[in-house]
């Protein structure tokens, strides 16, 4: 394990310094980076002290920093998390063998991929968000947007770091890719699209971070299980951060819902008040759930198959031991698709169906989060839910793709679809809505009247604490 | 679930229960059971967030299926007895989050394959 270096221009604990080439290239990488965030990164808000939390190490002690920076002098590191001994291979056909510390040769272009794949989510991300400090409900959020944003910039120095050492000058090229592709770009679009829909207000912000995010860390979470070390690695410590992001997601939906709940306990329309209604957050939920379903690939996928086989990406956990057979070789996963208007039993042999298991796993994590705003509504005396739809409702990829159902799951007609798309879908209407209710506020302590106040500060500090101070 | 499976020690580092110090508290448990469990037949890791938040720090032992919640520091050695069965479940800290958040964390750890 190399020591943590805090001083280098590069924050690191890879050892950079003892790989001059390494070092120069990753050097050389840096200040496009910072042109990068220059241009795609918040717009404004580069002079002022954000508090912020910065990555500094791993293992013991705590691994992270809060202090007041200005955003384009954060110290974007390079963390792998500690390497367990003598680590072996845990699942798929190389079980048991010792995990690489190189790229076989055998998986390098798919590897690539891979890592370009969450690679470019990163950046992606930054740069839907870019507006939105300019109508931040309260400096509480405004400093957790940019908390978000800068640790998704770390999330792509990770990646950079993983090609540059490890996939030559194929992986160097990928890196200016990186920089080079742009959120909703009509020619040079992200990859994945999800990542090219615009994040126009707060609360689709909200829904990325608890829906579109939430993908991002069961992914990170299969790829933590890599037996390729140095991506697991990586990928292990970029969990500990996009904890935190999960939970402005969450607990941001969270805090709409109550505020619309209070309102509505009161006997007063939130539309009235400059606050979103329920109808609205339940549209926004559908729209960005089930386009973050897409996210996972095909639930039938020979891809994921040759993954899991090769050891490259693992399941849910695979390392905690909670599977009976390590190879996934002996049983089926079965679900349910739609043929004509009834379901049919669809059984797809289990490394095939490694997308559908840990699109699964992502569900029940999203079941827990609708119940707990649910819980909110019901303790404010609202009878209404908000729905998380099924898993084959208004899917673009995999077995679902090209047919239709309701947002319970049940199959219906394209003509039912299109007649009650504006039922489950925001409207123009509807973005103006919330639109309308977007406006700033910038005074310690006061938060916009759609949203209420979080039940906690960040790192012990009250939510009135002076998160942003203005130059 | 087969015996020869581990028994899983899940601590909280959610966005709430890390405030409340459960990073710190995963470390001094890995520390104690370094001593308590020096034959390592339980596996400690941390959970990204159980959605018990406002009772938190949150546990969960597995198979066993026993959520613990409100721990503070001072609970450690009670908690460290009890995951290596040495003593019984502490009191004061079992069914306090609601049945159904309890429930998704086992079915998502029971995972059928
Ligand atoms: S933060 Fe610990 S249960 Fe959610
Ligand atoms: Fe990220
Ligand atoms: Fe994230």
């Amino acid at each position: 394990m190399n020591a943590v270096d805090l001083e280098a221009r590069i924050p690191n604990n890879v050892g950079l310094k003892d790989d001059k080439k390494l070092l120069r290239a990753l050097e050389q990488w840096q200040p496009r980076f910072l042109d990068w965030w220059r241009e795609m990164g918040p717009s404004d808000f580069r002079e002022d002290q954000i508090y912020l939390r910065t990555a500094v190490g791993v293992g013991q002690g705590g691994w992270a920093n809060f202090d007041y920076v200005k955003m384009p002098d954060y110290r974007w590191g390079i963390f792998l998390a500690e390497p367990e001994p003598e680590k072996k291979i845990h699942f798929g056909d190389k079980l048991g063998d010792p995990v690489w510390d190189a790229v076989p040769g055998e998986h390098r272009n798919v590897l690539r991929r891979i890592i370009v794949t969450q690679a470019d989510t990163e950046p992606a991300s930054v740069e839907q968000q870019r507006l939105l400090g300019h109508t931040a409900p309260s400096l509480y959020d405004l400093r957790n947007v940019f908390q978000v944003n800068v640790e998704e910039g770390r999330h792509l120095w990770a990646m950079v770091y993983l090609l540059h050492k490890y996939f030559g000058a194929d992986g160097r090229d990928e890196a200016e890719e990186l920089l080079r592709r742009r959120s909703g770009h009509a020619d040079n679009p992200r990859i994945l699209q999800a990542f090219n829909k615009p994040t126009p207000d707060w609360l689709s912000f909200f829904c990325f971070t608890s829906f579109t995010d939430r993908d991002g860390k069961y992914q990170l979470a299969a790829l933590a299980e890599s037996g390729f070390y140095p991506l697991a690695r990586s990928t292990q410590f970029m969990l500990t951060e996009e904890a935190h992001h999960l939970s402005v997601g969450e607990n941001g939906v969270g805090r709409v819902v109550e505020r619309t709940a209070q309102l509505m306990k009161e006997g007063t329309d939130p539309r009235t008040v400059g606050a979103i209604p329920l109808d609205i957050i339940q549209k926004y939920v559908y729209e960005w759930s089930s386009a973050s379903y897409d996210l996972f690939g095909g639930e039938d996928s020979s891809n994921a198959a040759t993954y899991f086989g090769a050891g490259l990406k693992g399941r849910y956990r695979e390392g905690d031991g909670l599977y009976r057979d390590p190879k996934a070789l002996e049983q089926a996963y079965t679900t349910q698709v739609a043929e004509g208007t009834a379901l049919r039993t669809l059984e797809i042999p289990l490394r095939r169906a490694m997308n559908a298991l840990l699109l699964e796993a992502y569900y029940a994590d999203c079941k827990r989060i609708v119940d707990r705003w649910n819980r909110t509504l019901k303790r404010y005396d609202v009878a209404a839910e908000v729905k998380l739809p099924s898993l084959r409702f208004n899917r673009q990829q995999g077995i679902h793709a090209g047919k239709w159902y309701d947002p319970e799951g049940n199959p219906i007609a394209q003509a039912e679809f299109e007649k009650r798309r504006t039922t489950w879908f925001p409207s123009a209407e509807d973005y103006a809505t919330v639109k309308s209710c977007m406006k700033k506020v910038y005074e310690p302590g006061k938060i916009a009247n759609w949203i209420a106040p979080p039940a906690q500060g960040i790192n012990n500090n009250p939510f009135e604490w002076e998160y942003v101070k203005f130059h | 679930m087969s015996d020869a499976r581990p028994r899983l020690v899940y601590v909280c580092e959610g966005g709430d229960c890390s405030e409340k110090g459960s990073v710190e508290l995963h470390n001094d448990l890995k520390e104690m059971l370094k001593t308590a469990d020096p034959d390592g037949k339980l596996k400690l890791r941390k959970y990204p967030c159980f959605g018990g938040c406002e009772h938190g720090i949150n546990l969960a032992l597995f198979p066993d299926k026993v959520f613990l919640s409100k721990l503070k520091k001072e609970d450690l050695p009670r908690v460290c007895d009890f995951v290596c069965g040495k003593s019984p479940v502490p009191a004061g800290h079992t069914g306090i989050v609601a049945k159904d958040v309890e429930q998704i964390v086992w079915d998502l750890l029971d995972t059928g394959f």
